[in-house]
């Protein structure tokens, strides 16, 4: 059964349990997917998403209904995430590099495609990485993501069109 | 002939995977995290309750004697209770002021 944002909104309200695992049982993929592509390693994704569940729980006191839950609770995953970029700013992030790092990376390499096309969003500054993976995997509007990265819906298009471009550049001059 | 990339190829498939069960695990940490959080709250707020009543009368006994003492009240209340007794009461009470040489006025006109 699909539960959407209103009915968690009621729960959060009225059970904050119940709530809650309506909240994750809508969210858990999406955002975990979301952390992941920023800060690529499986651990990383995990610990960011955990902090960013937690915060949700803790501060949905200061949600305001006039704007998108999704919205919302995509800021705060990013926010985690980009701390989290933040704090190893000294050592950018690659595919390759997790798969150096990591025993248990949890990325398949075979599927080289994928991994190019990742690489070449990795690349991108994380203005226009957010707005390329917000539009491409999460099918959001320009509107929503503008909320999201505290901009706005015009400067979201600019980024997501320059992002696209890069992208096509990366993948047609690296084979 | 310029190359070019097409997304369709692609998709959304992505390179990352998860260990198996990853999301059914993670779902029940966050429940079993969210649930102990909001066990020790109630503990919380009787702590913060019992250390904020504890600090507003320790508030009050330091700062008691830096308090400017407010004779008129006093006086004014001593005057009401005086004015509620019986006529017998009162001068009985006044006997008992005068015999010890303790004058009202001395404290309206000395505060």
């Amino acid at each position: 059964m699909m539960t959407n944002d209103k009915d968690i909104i009621y729960a959060m309200r009225e059970d904050a349990e119940r709530g809650f695992r309506l909240l994750m049982l809508s969210y858990k993929e999406p955002l975990y997917w979301h952390i992941r592509r920023l800060v690529v390693s499986h651990d990383d994704a995990q610990d960011a998403a955990q902090e960013a569940f937690i915060r949700i729980f803790r501060s949905f006191g200061q949600y305001n209904e006039a704007n998108s839950l999704r919205a919302w609770i995509f800021r705060i995953a990013t926010n985690e995430a980009l701390r989290l970029i933040d704090r190893r700013r000294e050592d950018p992030i690659s595919i390759d590099k997790v798969l150096d790092t990591e025993v248990d990376s949890y990325v398949n390499y075979d599927d080289l495609e994928t991994v190019r096309l990742q690489n070449a969003i990795l690349s991108l500054p994380p203005k226009q990485q957010l707005a390329f993976n917000l539009r491409y995997y999460d099918e959001m509007d320009y509107d929503e993501i503008a909320q999201i990265a505290d901009t706005t819906a015009a400067s979201v298009k600019a980024s997501y069109y320059v992002a696209k471009e890069k992208i096509i550049k990366f993948m047609t001059s690296n084979d | 002939m310029e190359k070019t990339f097409d997304f369709e190829q692609v998709g959304k498939r992505m390179p990352y995977d998860v260990p198996n069960d990853f999301f059914d695990k993670f779902e029940e940490n966050m429940m079993v995290e969210v649930k102990s959080r909001r066990s020790k709250k109630p503990l919380r707020i009787a702590l913060s309750s019992i250390l904020a009543v504890a600090a507003a009368i320790a508030l009050f006994f330091v700062m008691q004697p830096l308090l400017p003492k407010s004779n008129v009240d006093d006086f004014e209340s001593v005057e009401l209770a005086f004015n509620n007794l019986s006529t017998d009461d009162q001068d009985f009470l006044i006997q008992v002021y005068e015999d010890e040489d303790i004058l009202m006025n001395d404290f309206e006109f000395n505060p």
